[in-house]
């Protein structure tokens, strides 16, 4: 069955955001826009050591400045947390050491931002520096200087998985490649900096929290941990979200801060962040220097890889576990290994942390495996399309660390890049200078367990239907930016035949909409497509038989379209939508309808083997035309060309946004984007102006399709969009690269001066 | 010390008291509930701060609010008249321009202005126009495209 | 983010500017576009204790030719307006291609040739091209006016020749020689708001019909504390006919002429690199836009 057959109503139209008039407008409020009566404001305090005990804080001055209300430091809060809670390390405030420049030891709430600012001048500290460990390769190979106690040689986790003989597959492999790549230092850039209002009612003991974040229910479980609050007491609220990316996934201590602060004081207390405390806080992608070898067949068929990777995971724990294994798991997708051998660890340094980056774990794995897959078919005289091609997995496959695949058209993504860009027309025949590369990925569409070890459902949706507020739809679903509330709408609004402009949403806030896995891994459209689609038919199923009733039909005549019920056998007789409720509610009260969604357990029993999973794979093939100045090195890109398989999409408008946003990420990462560390362990560039995320100038024509395709498990035939396409533009990149100066680039970024050296220029 | 001042924003006056360091991109947002103009880096390198100030494009958080008397302060909110979107607006949103929504305000106000000075840009106008503000989100593709669909429609100056 | 309290003062005439100045000499800035001052003080590099904001004093604004003179630009000139402007495009392409360079669209709207000389930041995009047409500013404060190359004005990394109770007024640049032409090219990494890693300036005029190089002014930007005329290639050109050879030999000088240093952005081998070539490619446009 496919999306064309299907016939969708609301389903798979580009309609306009739901929200876009309020962003266009001015009028959607995000966090650091909110004003609560008798609110103040916090700054808090960054260190300017990367490594080093806290020997003494004088807060005394910064007190006594008028409009201060309160100054606090760690001790005001010394429980660790991470977003997982494995092995958590981070503190609100710095406790006893710092461990990152930047990181927060103290903060002060006054009466406006400007006098928390200048309050924050007022403190002094006092530190013993530590030995700095800025290099994970050092940091490792050493146990004399440990950044936590715990760790021995600054290993936060590290893990082995082995599947089938890679030696022994590698002895007869017909073609060897071998080679380490490295993926830079970026984070995610989004252009909101966090924000969070904190509002605690001393009356009730009770928390409301404002505060741009990805994941609601996880922040509660660490505001919870961090205050010694139960959970039931804190309510988390996200306004609109200026863009998240995986960075907003983490509960920030600017929240924290907030809220102790505002327990404290008994009054809201807001803090937003500098751009400098962004780059400071980071979260983002982790570098990653990973030595990669794969065998080959001479027909091309992979025969094994082994991977080994060195993540570079900042000064604390964050997604820690979670990145690991997801890397291991990432490598066996989406061409066909037979035997796979991964060696990981995930080393802490004194550098601001990494956590989570659109496309986690994936982008550093398709920078390895897409460049050596075309140096293997350069060796095997085949060309990059092929190679691909015949590796490629379909729906059934299931990789040897039994992950199921249940629905691939990555066959089609390759074809449909190749043709369009004219790959084998032009690999290999344009001038030198100009070259093509392609390179091909996959994601998952949400895991398939939750961050703690339990069992319930991921996403649960309810829907009311009544005459009083008409259609409202209640779902924990967290809308940063990718068009979640939209194609949850359009959903909903399929199932009870309306428009979708008619549902109202209640999402993101946990005290009105139920518990959700949250926004990441991009589970939203699929997990909680799945839990709207569920309530949205069981409040159906319930009308319906109202409706029946009422025509004296059998309910299973009965469609729903156009904001009518009708016979599908005989039209004429019908009732509208909402007269259908109106003789419902007479009878048994308001309509309600509930749905969960939980993925399937992961099968396997090996080391990681809960990570990884996912009930629906998206794809993803790309191609990059480069034009090289040969007498600078820049590099400018000429056209780029994708082909998704993201299932039916639900909005082709919002997918093709999603597709766009996420090779512009790429390009940044492959061009333009590092965040550089002076000796000392600061960021040296920690701004916009030095962090150089691709303006509009910078941008190439692109050129992205669908493939047709349809998951048949899916709510709607849907799977992930929004991160796969990040992960395969570096390579593509560094594969036209080779095509265009036969120099085979092993990293990221690569400038121009990078260029011109491995072209012996300077 | 601080000092009343008037400003003049969307068409109305409005008295601020102020001191002379205070920024514009504060006043709007902070005393004049003008939260569509948005603080994305403070150094003037994100454009999320853009308003119009006698129909130039400024960076609002460069600009102290002392040195706007006397002149005509734009912003998001000023675009709309009761509801109905200005075009560029319109555009943004029927080309899906429009992702998380935080540099949009900034982003429409620069179209606004290039439009104004340029009706019938061409691509290449359209980048270079809008390359003042970052967007994490899109890609810029469609933004672009909402902003050509506005050229091709109106091709004069939109008041 | 911040900025400390200042007193502010809006002259409305130049009269009222230097009087200022002669009172508050090195205490205060000058405040015209803010996208330097604003910034620095936001850094806390700068703490004036009071900013002279003399963006609406219409006196300093403006492009006029005058003849005998040459072309004066008002110091408070907006970059966009001169990236507007026919004129500077038809006369003064290195000046154009400068002005519309700097920045974003936003920057060029506030942003004031007279402050992007005055911050004379190593890599600003109007000084080498100014410099390139000859440029002298005008300096005005109480003790009266007085002129000097703008060569001679910057002196180093964010360090001009501007006295303490001075402020720069305008521009005069020369008429353009017959048979000339200008071009002004950097090396950044993306195409907007950048801080050029080079830029190179040149200013060309040949014997008319002889096709030798009557005069030329080479000005390197980015790759030393103020920009850098670079007068050994300068001196191989004149005189001669710029075949591809000496272009070859004028670019190498140039690189070699030029004093970069390594930074974050660029090693001082690539910077001196990108100088010989976009010396050449510079002088290539220039030669075909004379023909």
């Amino acid at each position: 069955m496919t999306g064309q057959e299907k016939k969708f109503s609301m389903v798979g139209k580009s309609v306009p955001r739901v929200d876009a008039a309020a962003k266009v407008r001015g009028k959607a409020q995000f966090t650091d826009d909110m004003v609560l009566p008798g609110m103040v404001y916090a700054k808090i305090k960054p260190s300017t050591m990367a490594h080093g005990h806290i020997k003494r804080i004088n807060t005394g001055k910064a007190l006594a400045l008028p409009g201060v209300l309160a100054v606090i430091t760690g001790k005001d809060s010394p429980t660790p947390y991470s977003v997982n809670n494995h092995l958590p390390t981070e503190c609100p405030l710095a406790v006893k050491k710092v461990c990152y420049y930047g990181e927060g030891i103290a903060a002060v709430a006054a009466v406006d931002e400007e006098t928390a600012e200048e309050a924050l001048d007022l403190i002094d500290v006092d530190y013993e520096p530590l030995p700095l460990l800025l290099d994970p390769l050092v940091s490792m190979g050493q146990d004399d200087v440990r950044i936590h106690d715990f760790a021995p040689e600054n290993i936060n986790v590290s893990g082995y998985q082995h599947f089938g003989n890679v030696d022994d597959a590698l002895k007869h492999s017909d073609t060897v490649v071998e080679g380490t790549y490295t993926s830079s230092y970026v984070q995610n850039a989004f252009l909101e900096p966090q924000s969070a209002l904190a509002d605690f009612n001393p009356e009730t003991g009770k928390l409301t929290l404002y505060t741009c974040i990805q994941l609601p229910h996880y922040t509660q479980g660490t505001v919870s941990r961090a205050l010694g609050i139960p959970q039931e007491k804190i309510r988390i609220v996200v306004p609109y979200v200026g863009g998240g990316f995986g960075g907003k996934t983490e509960a920030t201590p600017a929240s924290l801060v907030a809220s102790i602060l505002s327990r404290k004081l008994g009054r809201p207390v807001k803090i937003t962040y500098d751009r400098m405390e962004v780059f400071f806080q980071n979260k983002g992608r982790h570098p990653a220097v990973m030595k990669v070898k794969m065998g080959f067949e001479k027909d091309g068929k992979i025969t094994s890889l082994d991977f080994d990777t060195t993540l570079d995971g900042g000064a604390h724990s964050s997604w820690g576990l979670v990145v690991l294994w997801f890397t291991a798991a990432l490598t066996q997708l989406p061409y066909k290994i037979p035997n796979v051998r991964f060696n990981g660890r995930r080393v802490y340094t004194n550098k601001p942390t990494c956590g989570a980056q659109r496309g986690l774990a994936g982008v550093q794995v398709r920078i390895a495996i897409e460049s050596l897959l075309d140096e293997a078919a350069n060796k095997l005289g085949i060309s990059p399309y092929e190679m691909r091609y015949i590796n490629a997995v379909e729906t059934g496959y299931q990789t040897k660390s039994v992950i199921s695949v249940g629905h691939s058209e990555y066959k089609k993504c390759l074809q449909s890049v190749a043709e369009r860009c004219g790959f084998l027309e032009k690999y290999g025949k344009l001038p030198f200078g100009r070259g093509i590369g392609m390179a091909g990925g996959h994601y998952s569409s949400g895991g398939a367990y939750l961050l703690y070890r339990s069992y319930r459902p991921h996403s649960t949706a309810n829907i009311r239907i009544d005459t009083e507020a008409g259609v409202t739809l209640f779902v924990g679903a967290t809308d940063v930016g990718q068009g979640a509330n939209t194609v949850l709408a359009q959903m909903a609004a399929e199932v009870l035949g309306l428009d979708y402009r008619e549902i109202n949403l209640i999402c993101q806030d946990t005290l009105l909409a139920p518990m959700d896995n949250g926004t990441y891994d991009s589970r939203v459209t699929h997990g909680c497509g799945h839990a709207v689609k569920n309530a949205a038919m069981e409040a159906r199923r319930k009308l319906l038989a109202a409706a029946a009733l009422d025509l004296a039909l059998r309910p299973e005549h009965l469609e729903c379209a156009g904001s009518q019920i009708y016979s599908i056998y005989d039209p004429k007789k019908r009732i509208p939508f909402f007269e259908a409720v109106g003789k419902y509610q007479n009878s048994w009260g308001t309509l309600f309808g509930v749905g969960e969604y939980t993925p399937p357990q992961p099968q396997g029993n090996y080391q990681g083997k809960l990570i990884g999973p996912s009930p629906a794979f998206g794809f993803s093939a790309q191609a990059a035309e480069v034009d090289v100045d040969l007498e600078t090195g820049q590099i400018r890109i000429v056209k780029y060309w994708e082909a998704g398989d993201c299932g039916q999409p639900i909005n082709p408008m919002a997918v093709e946004g999603q597709v766009e946003g996420a090779i512009s990420m790429g390009i940044g990462q492959a061009l333009y984007e590092e965040m550089i560390v002076g000796k000392d362990g600061r960021i040296v560039n920690a701004n916009f102006h030095d962090y150089k995320i691709p303006t509009a100038m910078d941008m190439p024509e692109m050129d992205t399709q669908t493939v047709e395709s349809y998951d048949p498990n899916s709510a709607f035939g849907n799977k992930e969009t929004g991160e796969g396409p990040t992960c395969c533009v570096a390579p593509a990149i560094l594969n036209a690269l080779y095509d265009a100066i036969g120099i085979r680039f092993t990293e990221t970024p690569i400038t121009p001066e990078k260029v011109l050296k491995a072209l012996g220029k300077i | 010390m601080k000092q009343v001042i008037q400003l003049h924003v969307n068409g109305m006056s409005y008295e601020v008291m102020i001191s002379p360091r205070d920024l514009l991109v504060d006043v709007l947002r902070k005393q004049l509930a003008f939260t569509g103009t948005k603080k994305g880096c403070g150094h003037g390198d994100c454009g999320t701060c853009t308003v119009l100030v006698n129909d130039k494009p400024i960076l609002s958080c460069l600009t102290l609010a002392i040195a706007c008397r006397g002149k005509e302060i734009t912003t998001i909110e000023g675009l709309d008249r009761d509801g109905v979107l200005h075009p560029v607006q319109q555009s943004f949103v029927n080309h899906g321009a429009i992702q998380c929504g935080f540099c949009t305000p900034g982003m429409v106000l620069s179209a606004k202005a290039l439009l104004d000075q340029n009706p019938n840009p061409t691509e290449d106008q359209i980048r270079r126009g809008l390359s003042g503000n970052l967007c994490r989100c899109t890609g810029y593709a469609k933004i672009i495209e909402a902003v050509e669909a506005v050229a091709k429609e109106h091709g004069k100056a939109l008041d | 983010m911040y900025l400390p309290q200042f007193e502010y003062h809006a002259p409305k005439t130049t009269e009222e500017l230097v009087s200022l100045l002669s009172r508050y000499r090195k205490k205060a800035k000058i405040l015209c576009g803010g996208t330097d001052l604003i910034v620095a003080m936001k850094d806390k590099v700068m703490k004036p204790d009071c900013v002279i904001d003399i963006s609406d004093l219409a006196a300093l604004c403006g492009i006029r030719h005058q003849e005998g003179k040459g072309l004066v630009i008002g110091a408070a000139t907006k970059l966009d307006e001169l990236e507007r402007s026919t004129l500077i495009k038809e006369k003064y392409y290195a000046l154009y291609q400068g002005a519309s360079v700097v920045g974003s669209p936003q920057v060029r709207a506030m942003g004031t040739l007279g402050g992007n000389s005055c911050t004379a930041s190593p890599a600003a995009d109007t000084p080498p091209a100014l410099i390139a047409f000859g440029a002298r500013v005008n300096l005005v404060s109480g003790k009266g006016l007085r002129q000097m190359a703008l060569e001679e004005f910057i002196r180093g990394n964010r360090e001009t020749a501007l006295g303490e109770d001075e402020f720069l007024e305008s521009f005069v640049l020369e008429d353009p020689l017959p048979n000339s032409a200008s071009r002004y090219l950097i090396m950044g990494l993306r195409g907007a708001m950048e801080i050029d890693m080079v830029n190179v300036a040149v200013n060309l005029a040949l014997e008319p019909g002889k096709g030798k190089v009557k005069d030329v002014r080479i000005v390197l930007g980015a790759v030393a504390p103020a920009p850098l005329r670079a007068r050994e290639a300068e001196g191989l050109l004149k005189g001669r006919i710029p075949d591809d050879p000496l272009l070859d030999r004028v670019a190498e000088t140039c690189a070699l002429e030029s004093k970069p240093i390594d930074d974050f952005r660029a090693t001082a081998a690539y910077r001196r690199e990108i100088v010989g070539v976009l010396a050449r490619r510079a002088l290539k446009e220039v030669l075909s836009a004379i023909q």
